[in-house]
């Protein structure tokens, strides 16, 4: 009766050949875990949420919250997970991400990250300091006798900091998306690592359960 | 999916799980025997192993349970041996947090023991009979899956109304998740009550072709 149905050593070739294609085909990387990858470039908090080793979150909605957890902007990711906002000042602002299956990741963004790129005070507008460097950029760049007019160092100072900050962000923003990438790949050793714990533990649950019945059969 | 991290759940909901997996554990480690460990060992690293792939889906990504599968052949063993499994991708990958970890153990692992437990009577009666033996192995295993997306929304819904569980995103992804190990159920139960029909905790008798 079995042997109509399907004759066991086929069934069991055809569950490994499928096990074998489902891990082959998604590669040995992929993995469960929401993770976020969050920035803050030029006054403009930006990044993406991704899946351990597959998939973005897509059409998820984002939750921007500030320090006190009041909610300041909610939006909804693309189909790359990305998410991005600007805010209006400087404050230390916290993303969080619920996918509404258990799956939940928040990062949070530090108010000195935006302060190079957003003025200070709230109502002063963000645009105040790119104004101040493109009419200094210029005039520092031209003939010393021309403008005499000596620029103030603290506009300098600030000037210089905020386009050093933004050119180091640029920068190492690929490094940190490919640090974050990494950090959360699953490695064969680590697998390996598991199943051996898990053969050391069958060991010492065999060993104490032979050591009991010897101790049962010696009474 | 199943891996709930740290700071989602409230602390009611956190302990509750915790005391009933720690009973779990304990009556599932009470039923261990010297016969019983390899099987439970190497189901336990099937487990682990098994559900570290994942693969994107919707707004998600899934990974196997094998709940069913394991609820049938170790009945309440299961419970450690998803517990050890669990542990293991907690500590190494950070899938789940470690005090979610007994609501995880009780969102993987009871559904399927209590499932298993309930059609044992009829795996015996089926003995043979492959279409109905894989007929209760897709059963067990897609009904588990479903109790496991029940346990995971009822563990959201009753920690905070920030987390209020989708259920749009719970269909997306349990369901296919559901299909998938109705068919693993389906091909391994027949498979094993032919071969092995004590791994079934059925008499050698019982499984053996007529």
């Amino acid at each position: 009766m079995t042997r109509r149905f399907a004759p066991p050593r086929r069934c069991a070739a055809g569950l490994v050949a499928a096990i074998v294609a489902v891990l082959g085909s998604t590669s040995a990387a992929d993995a469960h875990r929401l993770k976020m990858f969050v920035t803050a470039l030029d006054g403009e908090i930006s990044g993406h949420a991704f899946f351990v080793g597959g998939g973005r979150p897509d059409g998820v909605d984002y939750v921007v919250r500030d320090a006190t957890g009041v909610e300041v902007f909610r939006g909804t990711t693309d189909d790359r997970g990305t998410f991005r906002w600007r805010p209006a000042a400087a404050a230390d602002y916290t993303v969080a991400i619920d996918v509404g299956d258990g799956h939940r990741v928040e990062a949070t963004v530090a108010a000195e990250r935006l302060a190079a790129a957003i003025a200070t005070p709230p109502g002063e507008p963000p645009p105040a300091t790119t104004a101040a460097a493109s009419a200094a950029v210029p005039a520092s760049g031209g003939s010393a006798a021309e403008c005499p007019a000596p620029l103030d160092p603290a506009v300098v100072a600030k000037i210089v900091e905020a386009q050093v900050d933004r050119a180091v962000a640029r920068q190492l923003r690929p490094l940190i998306e490919a640090y974050d990438q990494a950090e959360g790949r699953i490695r064969f050793n680590d697998i390996m690592g598991g199943v051996g714990t898990i053969v050391g533990l069958a060991g010492a649950g065999l060993w104490a359960s032979s050591r009991r019945r010897r101790r049962e059969g010696e009474r | 999916m199943a891996h709930i991290p740290d700071g989602v759940l409230s602390a009611p909901v956190l302990i509750g799980g915790a005391v009933l997996a720690a009973g779990g554990i304990a009556v599932g480690l009470r039923a261990l025997d010297e016969a019983s460990i390899p099987k439970t060992a190497i189901l336990a690293a099937v487990f682990f192993v098994a559900s570290l792939v994942a693969v994107p889906i919707g707004p998600s990504s899934i990974h196997l349970l094998l709940a069913g599968p394991m609820g049938l052949v170790l009945g309440v063993a299961a419970i450690p041996a998803v517990f050890v499994g669990l542990l293991l991708q907690a500590v190494l990958f950070g899938f789940g947090g470690l005090t979610t970890l007994g609501v995880d153990v009780v969102d993987i692992a009871f559904p399927g023991v209590i499932l298993a437990a309930g059609v044992r009577p009829w795996l015996a009666r089926v003995a043979g009979r492959g279409p109905a033996a894989a007929a209760i192995g897709g059963g067990v295993a897609a009904a588990a899956v479903i109790g496991t997306a029940a346990c995971v929304a009822a563990a959201l819904a009753l920690s905070s109304a920030d987390h209020l569980p989708s259920l749009r995103v719970i269909a997306v992804t349990y369901l296919p998740l559901a299909v998938v190990e109705a068919v693993i159920g389906g091909f391994v139960v027949p498979f094993l009550m032919t071969v092995k029909p004590e791994v079934l905790g059925l008499s050698p008798a019982e499984g053996a072709e007529p």
